[in-house]
């Protein structure tokens, strides 16, 4: 046996790699994770002092008419979200592969609004629905729009699904580029001397061909769709009359400054199980229908 | 009846696309392909009438068209000029399902999340066929094929050898008019690339299809042609049966492209007198059959420079006392019943199919490398192309 382990020089490229990413991982999500759990069993308000109150605050998000409102309104917006990005990614994905002029260009500036911050986003299009849409509306004589839909209880999430939309659809176009670029194009042309066309070609070719990328866009973008933040603060800060409060603006507004920074601990915390809960559970259903190719 | 005639037909990339090349890297020029204002000239005034169920090979070195012809042919690739009729009707726009073909390519190009039967039964399915009639085909096609037991596997689970099949099953089950491949032979091992070769020409008498088959392998071309089309940088160079092809090619390409070993090229002299051939290599008279000098006299043929062609297996040994050239032995490759001789003669490796029968023992101890070769020329068997390679007897 030798008892020392000399270090080779790969491993040696392979841990002076993992070392740093390991630390930062656990200095920027493991520790904050850990400390929020930590909180949460205080009575902590964010200042001043605390006493431990065991497991009162993971017992209370639960009874909490708030909190469950907040799930609501963030699994709704998520959900819709979800499949208004997968289904207008997918289609301009299509538009994009197929042969048509300038389409690298086109590529370039569909990707956009990803590079734009979420908050910048955000504030453009408050001020779109807040004056230009509504000056447009009583111009044209549409009450519908003469009225900013971000006043509307009803209405308010659905432009922070078309602010969040815009900037998601981005980056699940790219990842669907690059899904149906895999498809060999022989495999295409033996469809069409099958017969395989149009729709048929698509559902019976394309699809179940990108299935894996399906699976990546629909985890992301709904993991990114639960935890919405940016566009709230911007648009709406959970507004009209709580209508549009999410579970992260929820965490930050009453953590930060409404004196709940244990309770709101407890419930990031149970949020992150949540999330990570959904996440396994779409990767395992879909992974199911992916193919082994 | 399928009869495929192709008339006057072309094919032309448009210049965009080849100027994006160039902003790359440097474009390596491959071939030589026809450069007009309208773009590069892949295919140029192809034309052929393949009769029904007639096999067709299409060979050529790679880049030469052949995929672009056969393409254009299936509808995956549009036509620039020129008429395809398919069973007397013209069929340049018609969509590549209605044409009544199938073709198999050379990366199987099988659908991967399908199982066999799955990849089999589609065309059916897409026709909306009855499922006991689907069933009962795809059994069938298997069944010729010998992948009955592979019916439930995923394509990545087969070897390539088994994909190949299935792709040819799948082009079968719809018992096209036209059957096109693509060198489907070419992904497969040399082992299995004979062994699958005997099997396409067994499975022609099976099915009544019209078949254009793709190849840059010459051996492929020789074996499973009915015809033989060979190809060069676009244009058509001649069509004809595999023999015609070996003993009367056109130029110094067909010429060497078909048959293996290369045919031997030497630099000659042709000198006429009276009517009279006699062709010279170095101070060496090479006699020329009474034939090829009828067909060199009806051409007009002048004395001249020539490039004077042999085949290997057209060389015989020959005595000191006779009329010989000589050269001295490089390579010997025992075969068994021939040996395979490489002499440097004259500048030139010359490749010369010894039969080991008809040799003395004498003679074969004195088949070894270093030693002198003294060998002639089948006065019937030599070919005589003008310098710029054309056939001067054609
Ligand atoms: N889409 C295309 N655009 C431009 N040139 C092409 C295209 N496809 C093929 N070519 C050119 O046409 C020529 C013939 O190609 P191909 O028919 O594939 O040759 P092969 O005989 O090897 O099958 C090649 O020189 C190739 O570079
Ligand atoms: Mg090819």
């Amino acid at each position: 046996m030798n008892k020392k382990h000399t270090w080779s020089k790969n491993e040696k490229v392979f841990l002076g790699l993992l070392i740093p990413i390991l630390i930062l991982f656990f200095c920027f999500n493991t520790l904050p994770l850990i400390k929020g759990f930590y909180y949460g069993l205080t009575n902590f308000r964010g200042y001043g002092n605390y006493d431990f109150v065991g497991l009162r605050n993971f017992i209370e998000v639960f009874q909490d008419s708030r909190v469950g409102k907040s799930y609501l309104f963030t699994f709704k917006y998520a959900i819709v979200m979800t499949i208004a990005v997968n289904v207008i990614s997918l289609i301009l994905a299509l538009g994009l592969n197929s042969k048509i002029r300038g389409k690298n260009a086109l590529r370039g500036i569909y990707f956009v609004p990803n590079i734009l911050g979420g908050l910048v986003v955000g504030y453009i299009f408050s001020f779109i629905f807040t004056y230009i849409l509504p000056a447009i509306g009583e111009a044209a004589g549409i009450s519908f729009l003469s009225n900013s839909i971000l006043g509307s209880t009803t209405w308010a999430w659905v432009a922070i699904v078309i602010v969040g939309a815009w900037q998601g659809i981005a980056m699940n176009t790219i990842i669907y580029i690059s899904g149906l670029q895999t498809v060999p194009e022989d495999v295409y042309e033996a469809g069409m001397l099958d017969g395989s066309t149009g729709w048929r070609k698509f559902k019976d070719i394309t699809l179940p061909l990108i299935m894996p990328f399906i699976t990546i866009n629909l985890v992301l973008c709904m993991k990114n769709a639960m935890m919405v933040f940016d566009q709230i603060m911007a648009l709406t800060k959970g507004g009209p009359s709580q209508s549009t409060e999410s579970i992260s603006y929820l965490i930050y507004n009453n953590g930060m400054s409404g004196g709940q920074f244990g309770f709101q601990s407890a419930n990031a915390f149970i949020f992150f199980i949540v999330i990570v809960a959904i996440s396994i559970f779409q990767t395992t259903i879909l992974g199911k229908k992916e193919e082994q190719l | 009846m399928a009869e495929v005639i192709l008339k006057h037909i072309k094919k032309v990339y448009p210049n965009n696309e080849s100027k994006k090349k160039k902003k790359g890297e440097p474009e390596k020029k491959k071939s030589n392909l026809l450069i007009t204002e309208e773009g590069v000239v892949a295919v140029q005034d192809f034309n052929l009438e393949i009769k029904d169920k007639e096999f067709i090979v299409l060979v050529g070195p790679s880049g030469c068209g052949k995929s672009t012809t056969l393409r254009m042919v299936a509808g995956l690739e549009s036509i620039s000029g020129g008429d395809l009729m398919i069973d007397g009707k013209k069929v340049n726009d018609v969509e590549p399902k209605d044409r009544d073909i199938a073709m198999v390519f050379q990366n199987y190009a099988l659908y991967p999340h399908m199982t066999v039967r799955g990849n089999m039964e589609y065309p059916l399915k897409l026709q909306k066929k009855d499922p006991a009639e689907i069933k009962q085909k795809v059994e069938e096609a298997a069944e010729i094929l010998g992948i009955t037991q592979y019916l439930e596997r995923k394509p990545k689970a087969l070897s390539g050898g088994q994909r190949q099949r299935v792709a040819i099953g799948r082009a079968i089950v719809r018992e096209p008019k036209v059957l096109l491949m693509d060198e489907p032979l070419s992904n497969l091992d040399a082992k299995l690339r004979n062994q699958m070769r005997a099997e396409i020409l067994k499975l022609r008498q099976r099915i009544n299809a019209t078949f254009i088959y793709v190849t840059h392998d010459q051996t492929e071309a020789m074996t499973l042609g009915d015809r033989i089309v060979i190809m060069k940088d676009g244009v058509v160079l001649q069509i004809g049966t595999p023999q015609e092809l070996f003993d009367h090619p056109v130029d110094t390409f067909v010429a060497g492209f078909i048959g293996m070993p290369q045919m031997n090229m030497f630099d000659a002299e042709l000198k006429e007198e009276g009517g009279k051939y006699t062709a010279k290599l170095e101070d060496v008279e090479i006699p020329i059959s009474e034939e090829k000098q009828e067909r060199l006299r009806k051409n007009k043929v002048k004395s001249q420079p020539i490039t004077l062609g042999i085949r290997p297996e057209h060389i015989t040994l020959a005595k000191e006392n006779e009329t010989h050239l000589t050269g001295t032995i490089g390579v010997s490759e025992m075969m068994g019943s021939a040996v395979h001789l490489h002499a440097d003669a004259y500048g030139k490796d010359t490749i010369m199919i010894i039969q080991t029968m008809n040799l003395t023992a004498e003679e074969q101890k004195n088949i070894a490398i270093g030693n002198k070769i003294n060998f002639m020329f089948n006065g019937n068997m030599v070919h005589l192309f003008a310098t710029d390679g054309a056939n001067l007897e054609v």
